[in-house]
């Protein structure tokens, strides 16, 4: 009996023993297993989705979790039509490009992941990072909290692709080449602008006299030159703003200095030219015509105003802009 | 009038115009108006161009001038094969510049010549004085072209009234002003007695004339890179009258013959060599070429062939001959027998090219585009008047009309997209006012002839150009009388007449006024020589650039290396004649970034790039002092950018910005900005420096901050020279036996000592304690260890 109750005792002990066991086993590889677990985690959930939703959960869980050793880069943002931000819906695309980039060059790569947290999904994170503006991007580094130079500065260096791929490349040494999905819509148009062009002719084919149409070619011309004299290819180039708007309230059409112009502004300029030409080709047209000489006379003196008054206007603007230039003609 | 006599030939011009109109209808008094405004036009705009020179002093200007004036000077003491074969050592250290291959000889050649013919008539004029005074001659020359062009398209009329634009129009003297030595100041002459040339030859279909403009188009080639505008545009207008259905035996003649001579000759430059048949700027030229072949083919064809075989042949060589031509262009260019677009060129039409992928060439202010206040800058009325110059040649459209509008539709697309080609679009735009001013003027002074003779002094007041109006009525007797019949129907009165001509003349003088301003105040700065003003409007002429390679052409020695940024290296080379490692020939972007990276390194991994680059010498510009803008610190980013292109691991353009991304000098700036070998050479002892004795000290005033980093001393390097200035700043690198050398930690050591000191105080006198030392205890075993 006595031995029964031993080999009992001895039986419930071990079981005690195994069940406290399993229990620490099990709280063991919750911890330790999960590093290997959350990054096959990852693997699988970047492999459907390169750039990863996160919300507050899944955020604690992949990226403030302790033990990691991959870097994460999350881009915080608030994408719903709302919250009115457009430039986040550029920084989305932009970063979905280079997320793609990434995975598409390294499948199984466990380095480095691409998530984001929208702010209607995640706020309590935006509150935990202390984060009041989007898009924001912070790269999480393996080992320690992000350091200033964990943000990328959208200010200095921008958001497209390219520069978050440098920024990330300085910041983890993994470089991504980017691959831009090739852009069809500018092939299509042009395509579709040769067909419509060909089927004009075509259906015009008995008559093509508009071709042998001066004037057409003519103003076609002068049109492109004012485009180009006006500075519209600076505009493309450079993007500035159509106004500026200055720190008292006002609004400034004409940027201050020479080296700087407002979309605005090279509109005005380009209807000024447009204007002092005409003057001028009426003021000839009205020597050469022959007619009514009343009517000639008012052709006359209406474009030598033209030519005089708006010549003038682009000085005075000059010479806003040119400081220190020292003549005007009709207007200061 | 105000700004003196450069403005004077148009009134001195309409004077002659008077005189002319007294002894109507002999030509005689036609030509010697033309002569006399033309040399009115040359002195003018030979005086324009003045301003430096009286300001300052006959020299060389800016940067590439320099190296232009070194190598003309170098063929005129050896000889023009030496020249050609010249192996330049001290540029480029280590690597060397193959000069003669690597540059346009016009420019050098042409001085030399001139050099020459002066000395072989015993007229001993220094060469650097016929570099300075080449550009404004040529203008001389480019005016009289510009007549030329402008007779065969409309009229001689027109003509004076461009040659006289193109004289004084800033856009053209910028790039020409007295000094400023280079391939753009006689590129302008060969551009437009090309075109000249071109037009004359398709007027007349004689092989006489295509010659000359192939012969034209050589010079071109060898004096600057732009021909490639001239060998796209001629074939462009030739392409267009094909299109217009305007093919001619004539044009056949001149272009085939151009092409063929032309090609061939352009390949004799050494630097053009096969680049002619093999890159894609050319390949319009041969296509068009092929095109005219088969087009004349196909009219010889017409005249064996039926109307309705003829249609059916035609499509079907029309379709052949294009795909043929492009499949094989196509076909050579993926084969790599032509080489693709250069990214300058190809920059022209993606217009976002050049910002993503050639940062150097998107660094150089030249190639930004342009701004419409730069146009009205360089052009003034000119810019509001040539679109009606273009209007009238459209609308009286002829061969040699196309031309011109197809020159001016492009360059003007050119020069939108970079400021540099505006030098490409003024020729035209003077033209094409000269033509709208000239037709204005005419229509508007001829009538005034009428019999009333009261009118007539008031008439020869304001005439400006009776000289065009000459050209138009050549037979006088017989527009009178037309003009007799219409009395009734027409005449808009002389008050009419008179205001239109007052407000003609009265813009014109606004021009002639603004150019001089504008060549006066923008265009006219040596840029080596520096001038400040008092507020007394006293001037004091900043000397400093000279002074530092004088002391370098004096105190160093002659093989001596200087490494400096490579702006001032032509100018290193052609004034203190010492061996650089870079210069304004970029074309070694990886050698740039290793001096980049040197300058934007700590002191000693600078010290490391420096031995091995043998550098002896360091040469920095620093405007502290003076409040000069264009100084190394102001162009540090670009080093930095440029040497992080090539080492991104060592260099990192954000280490150099503050968190807020600022860059700063003061004492927020980032360390390693503040410990950097450019920041040490340009602030070295600045910290002590004080302009007087209420200013802090090491106070900057170009950037007008005191600087963050006042004491410091330099390990690897010592002063050398300092100019008065402080604007060139001159560094010796130290030997590696004469600086103190820094501790080697023993480790790295590869001597170590054989003897080990031994300390005398023993256990009992020093007490310590070492961690996990082992303990011993007396009379035991120990225990085994696993």
């Amino acid at each position: 009996m006595k031995l029964i109750w031993l080999i009992v005792v001895i039986v419930y002990g071990i079981l005690l023993i195994q069940h406290t066991d399993g229990q620490r086993n099990r709280k063991e590889s919750g911890q330790s297993s999960s590093l290997n677990e959350r990054v096959q985690q990852l693997i699988e959930m970047s492999n459907k989705r390169s750039l990863m939703r996160f919300n507050g959960n899944k955020f604690r869980d992949f990226v403030k979790a302790t033990p990691r050793n991959y870097s994460v880069v999350v881009m915080f943002t608030a994408l719903a039509p709302q919250r009115q931000c457009s430039i986040c819906r550029h920084a989305h695309d932009e970063f979905h490009i280079l997320a793609n980039s990434f995975r598409y060059a390294h499948m199984t790569s466990s380095r480095l992941f691409f998530a984001m947290v929208d702010f209607d999904e995640g706020s309590d994170i935006f509150q935990m990072m202390r984060l009041n503006t989007a898009p924001v991007f912070i790269h999480f580094p393996p080992k320690g909290k992000p350091k200033a130079a964990d943000t990328l500065d959208i200010q200095r260096v921008g958001f497209s692709a390219d520069a978050i791929g440098k920024w990330i490349s300085e910041r983890t040494d993994v470089a991504i080449r980017i691959f831009r999905p090739p852009n069809y819509s500018g092939t299509m148009a042009c395509i579709l602008l040769i067909v419509l062009v060909a089927t004009f002719f075509y259906v015009r084919r008995n008559n093509l006299d508009f071709m042998y149409n001066k004037t057409g070619w003519g103003l076609m011309a002068l049109l492109f030159c004012f485009t180009m004299v006006s500075g519209q290819m600076w505009n493309h180039i450079r993007g500035p703003p159509f106004v500026h708007k200055t720190a008292s309230g006002g609004v400034a059409y004409i940027h201050g200095s020479s080296q700087g112009q407002f979309v605005l502004e090279t509109y005005i300029v380009f209807f000024l030219n447009a204007a002092v030409t005409l003057g001028m080709i009426l003021i000839t047209e009205g020597a050469a015509n022959r007619g009514d000489v009343k009517k000639r006379r008012i052709l006359v003196i209406l474009g030598l105003g033209l030519f005089v008054v708006f010549f003038s206007l682009i000085l005075s603007i000059f010479r806003g802009k040119a400081h220190g230039y020292p003549y005007s003609f009709l207007f200061k | 009038m105000g700004m003196g006599g450069f403005g004077d030939p148009r009134p001195k011009r309409s004077h002659n115009a008077d005189k002319h109109g007294l002894f109507s209808n002999a030509s005689g008094w036609k030509s010697l108006i033309t002569f006399t405004v033309l040399a009115l036009a040359w002195i003018s705009g030979f005086a324009s161009r003045l301003f430096a020179v009286i300001r300052f002093e006959s020299i060389i200007h800016e940067f590439d001038p320099w190296f232009n004036y070194r190598s003309t000077a170098y063929m005129v003491q050896h000889g023009f094969y030496n020249f050609l074969n010249w192996f330049d050592e001290r540029a480029w250290y280590p690597l060397g510049r193959i000069v003669g291959g690597t540059v346009y000889p016009g420019l050098m050649i042409t001085s030399g010549s001139i050099h020459y013919i002066l000395h072989s008539l015993n007229i001993p004029v220094n060469i650097r004085d016929i570099c300075v005074f080449l550009a404004p001659i040529f203008s001389g020359l480019t005016a009289i072209s510009t007549y030329l062009l402008t007779k065969e398209i409309w009229s001689s009329g027109a003509g004076l009234f461009a040659a006289c634009f193109i004289a004084i129009v800033p856009g053209y003297i910028s790039r020409s002003v007295a000094g400023s030595y280079d391939n753009e100041g006689i590129a302008i002459f060969a551009l437009q007695i090309t075109y000249f040339l071109w037009v004359r030859s398709v007027k007349t279909g004689s092989i006489f004339w295509a010659c000359l403009t192939a012969l034209s188009y050589f010079y071109m080639v060898s004096a600057w890179g732009g021909y490639v505008f001239i060998i796209n545009l001629i074939p462009l207008h030739v392409f267009v009258l094909l299109l217009m259905g305007r093919y001619s035996s004539r044009l056949f003649t001149s272009y085939t013959t151009f092409y063929i001579m032309g090609l061939i000759m352009s390949m004799q430059i050494p630097f053009v060599g096969f680049q002619p048949i093999r890159t894609s700027e050319h390949m319009a030229a041969s296509g068009v070429f092929a095109l005219m072949m088969a087009v004349s083919f196909l009219k010889y064809v017409q005249t064996i062939l039926t109307k309705a075989e003829m249609r059916y042949f035609y499509m079907v060589a029309v379709v052949g001959a294009g795909s043929v031509v492009f499949f094989t262009v196509v076909l050579l260019t993926y084969a790599g027998v032509i080489a693709p677009w250069s990214g300058r060129f190809y920059s022209l039409w993606d217009t976002g090219y050049a910002k993503i992928h050639i940062p150097i060439i998107a660094s150089v202010s030249e190639h930004q585009p342009t701004t419409w206040f730069s146009f009205f800058f360089d052009l003034h009325i000119l810019v509001t008047t040539f679109p009606v110059g273009l209007w009238y040649c459209i609308k009286s459209i002829n061969d040699e009309r196309v031309f011109i509008v197809l020159y001016a539709v492009s360059a003007v697309y050119f020069a939108g997209v970079m400021v540099r080609l505006m030098l490409t679009l003024t020729p035209v735009v003077c033209v094409l006012s000269g033509i709208a001013f000239s037709h204005l003027l005419g229509l508007y002074l001829k009538e005034e002839e009428s019999p009333s003779s009261q009118d007539s002094d008031s008439e020869d007041d304001g005439s400006s150009d009776k000289s065009s109006r000459n050209l138009y009525d050549k037979a006088g007797k017989l527009r009178r009388m037309r003009h007799e019949q219409m009395k009734e129907s027409d005449g808009l009165g002389s008050n009419v007449r008179g205001i239109v001509v007052m407000a003609m003349l009265m813009m014109l003088m606004m021009f002639a006024v603004h150019c001089t301003w504008v060549t006066g105040n923008a265009y006219s700065s040596p840029s080596i020589v520096l001038a400040s003003y008092g507020q007394d409007g006293s001037r004091q002429i900043l000397d400093d650039f000279r002074e530092a390679y004088y002391w370098l052409s004096q105190n160093t020695h002659s093989d001596a290396r200087v490494m400096s940024w490579w702006d001032y290296g032509y100018q290193i080379a052609g004034m203190a004649n010492r061996t650089t490692l870079v210069d304004n020939n970029t074309w070694n972007n990886s050698h740039i970034a290793l001096v980049g990276k040197a300058m934007s390194s700590n002191e000693s991994e600078a010290y490391k790039i420096m031995t091995s680059l043998d550098v002896d010498y360091v040469l920095v510009i620093f405007g502290g002092v003076i409040g000069y803008s264009g100084d190394d610190i102001n162009k540090f980013l670009w080093m930095v950018r440029i040497a992080e292109g090539e080492h991104p691991k060592d260099i990192r353009e954000s280490d150099y910005f503050t968190e807020r991304g600022e860059f700063r000098v003061d004492s927020e700036g980032t360390p390693t900005l503040l410990n950097c070998l450019m920041y040490k050479l340009s602030y070295y002892r600045f910290g002590e420096f004080r302009m007087d004795y209420r200013s802090t000290p090491g106070f900057d005033r170009t950037r007008n901050v005191v600087i963050g980093n006042k004491n410091f001393d330099l390990t690897y390097l010592e002063e050398a020279y300092t100019t008065e200035h402080w604007l060139v700043r001159i560094y010796r690198v130290k030997k590696p036996d004469e600086f103190n050398r820094p501790r080697i930690p023993l480790s790295e050591r590869k001597i170590k000592r054989s003897k080990i000191f031994i300390t005398k105080k023993t256990n009992k006198r020093r007490k310590g304690t070492i961690k996990n030392k082992p303990t011993v205890v007396k009379g035991r075993k120990p225990t085994k260890t696993a």
